[in-house]
């Protein structure tokens, strides 16, 4: 794939959850089963949006793109479309976002701890997605 | 997640300590409990927390401990309470103590107005662990629409008393302080003691204590405090942490150790004279042992700290040595955290202990009498934790009361 889609839009989903599918095991997902909701505010269209992932033993089950309430998951991150954006053009480390406040957990911290090094490896595939933000 | 069996000696039903809070809370009009003090967070979870805690009490249900990220894990394997109730905060987005604890007294329980209990107060205990200034007003601006109230009375009355497991486990404690001072002991005979400093002696007791199971020397004074010679008879000096001093042929030793079991507290002093003592001092020995057994016969249900305190005066100055008494007789204990104030904050001197507060069955406190003699260097302690009774004390330390002689 060579041609750019736009970030978040239906073809940016289904690329998503397809090279997902296919790069990330359920052994490199130590077989867990979670949900997180990316929650973006200040969309460039100016409707708040959301980025979900359901994983069900290590398999990614559910990748959805939508607007409005986003589903009841484990873990919820809110932040602006800006700082989500550059999370995931590999310019900001999650991390770093979240420790300086400019993204905001929801959810079991200690839980979360166990997750860190799973959302890095989630953010490489998506960095790879050809996309216009 | 620790799921002790009710047969256990040490078992304490904590889903009714909960229970009994929440319908203090109802009748009080609070819909939220959010303790802040280190014996309230021993007393609901049951694990010791070492950073700074919380435990929000919600109307219903069983409490949230939130503590520092990096230990919530073990605080959850050594509490009753599950992982979902033990949340970690840290310096994160969301996850920090204010934004966490307001949005999931908000969310999660649904309350964004009413009452919010609080701890709010002061004491001389450094991790007491009231809400700090700073606190109060970022919880008061994070929950904007509650009423922040203090209602740590509530925690100081339903605590008072202690059930049957809180005092099996202090006696545990007290049998392991006990292991400590025989070990001490037979370290420090047949001239054990030459070359020895306060600091090894410390040692040598922790480690006694430790094989035998304490999980730590818990006091803040230094854990296992040790005052040999000048240092026994510091005026009014009820508090030595171990220092690098040697001891030295012809002084007094004091032997003031700490052992924690399962949030249950030891706490024994035991006092010697290196080498034979002059005649001086033994008097000053006989004195004391005198007055501690007095006291330790006068402890029991219906008496108050300044009605003892007066008659073992009265009993020193008879004998002539009421100016090296230090005229107070005890300090309030509780589950880790829980230290110096006895009963409710209702005396004459905010957050003190009340004097005419008067000793039921089933209080716990610790005798303590510090004798002090600066000008002749020399001084005694005498700490035990001990259970009010109808018409008697329990000391729960054994080891027997005598000033002795180690040569």
């Amino acid at each position: 794939m060579t041609e750019k889609v736009g970030y978040l839009s239906p073809q940016w989903r289904d690329e998503a959850e397809k090279r997902l599918k296919a790069e990330i095991t359920p052994e490199k997902m130590n077989y867990l089963t979670t949900s997180v909701s990316y929650n973006y505010t200040n969309c460039p269209d100016g409707v708040d949006k959301y980025l979900y992932f359901k994983c069900v033993n290590g398999q990614f089950a559910e990748v959805g793109v939508d607007s409005g309430e986003p589903p009841k998951t484990e873990f919820r991150i809110t932040g602006s479309y800006d700082i989500f954006s550059q999370v995931t053009q590999g310019k900001i480390k999650a991390q770093k976002a979240l420790m300086t406040g400019k993204l905001k957990l929801k959810g079991n911290m200690v839980k979360a701890l166990k997750l860190a090094s799973l959302a890095d490896r989630i953010n490489k595939v998506l960095v790879t997605i050809p996309t216009n933000y | 997640m620790s799921t002790p069996s009710q047969n256990d000696p040490y078992f304490i039903d904590f889903k009714n300590r909960v229970t009994q809070i929440q319908d203090a809370m109802a009748s009080e009009n609070i819909d939220v409990y959010l303790g802040s003090r280190l014996r309230t967070i021993s007393w609901i979870s049951d694990a010791f927390c070492p950073w700074r805690s919380y435990v929000v009490i919600p109307a219903a249900g069983d409490p949230t401990v939130f503590t520092f990220v990096i230990d919530a894990a073990r605080v959850t394997d050594d509490s009753w309470l599950d992982e979902d109730h033990v949340l970690g905060y840290a310096p994160m987005g969301g996850m920090d103590q204010i934004t966490l604890i307001s949005e999931f007294i908000k969310d999660d329980l649904g309350v964004t107005k009413g009452r919010i209990g609080i701890e709010n107060g002061m004491s001389n205990y450094l991790p007491e662990g009231n809400l700090t200034h700073y606190e109060y007003e970022a919880f008061k601006a994070a929950l904007s629409e509650a009423e922040l109230v203090n209602a740590h009375q509530i925690i100081d009355r339903l605590s008072l008393i202690k059930d049957e497991g809180t005092i099996n486990r202090f006696r545990e404690a007290s049998r392991i302080v006990d292991v400590g001072h025989k070990a001490l002991k037979e370290a420090l005979l047949d001239g054990g003691w030459k070359g020895m400093s306060e600091t090894e002696i410390a040692g040598i007791a922790a480690l006694a204590m430790r094989r035998s199971g304490s999980e730590w020397e818990w006091s803040f004074t230094g854990g296992n405090e040790i005052a040999s010679g000048y240092r026994t008879g510091l005026a009014g000096g009820a508090c030595t942490p171990a220092s690098r001093r040697l001891l030295k042929e012809g002084e007094p030793l004091m032997v003031d150790i700490h052992a924690m079991f399962k949030l249950g507290l030891g706490d024994h002093s035991h006092n010697y004279f290196i080498g034979k003592a002059t005649e001086r001092q033994r008097w000053h020995a006989e004195n004391f042992v005198d007055i501690v057994s007095l006291t330790l016969k006068s402890y029991k249900s219906g008496v108050s700290p300044s009605s003892l305190a007066e008659q073992m005066m009265d009993f020193a100055e008879e004998r002539g040595f009421a100016d090296y008494m230090v005229p107070g007789f005890e300090h309030g204990i509780g589950m880790m955290g829980d230290e110096w104030r006895i009963g409710m904050n209702d005396g004459p001197f905010a957050y003190w202990t009340n004097p005419d507060h008067t000793y039921h069955s089933g209080e716990l406190l610790i005798c303590a009498m510090q004798y002090a003699c600066p000008a002749e260097d020399i001084g005694f302690r005498y700490e035990n934790p001990i259970l009010i009774k109808e018409n008697k004390c329990e000391p729960l330390s054994k080891f027997p009361l005598k000033i002795e002689e180690i040569y």
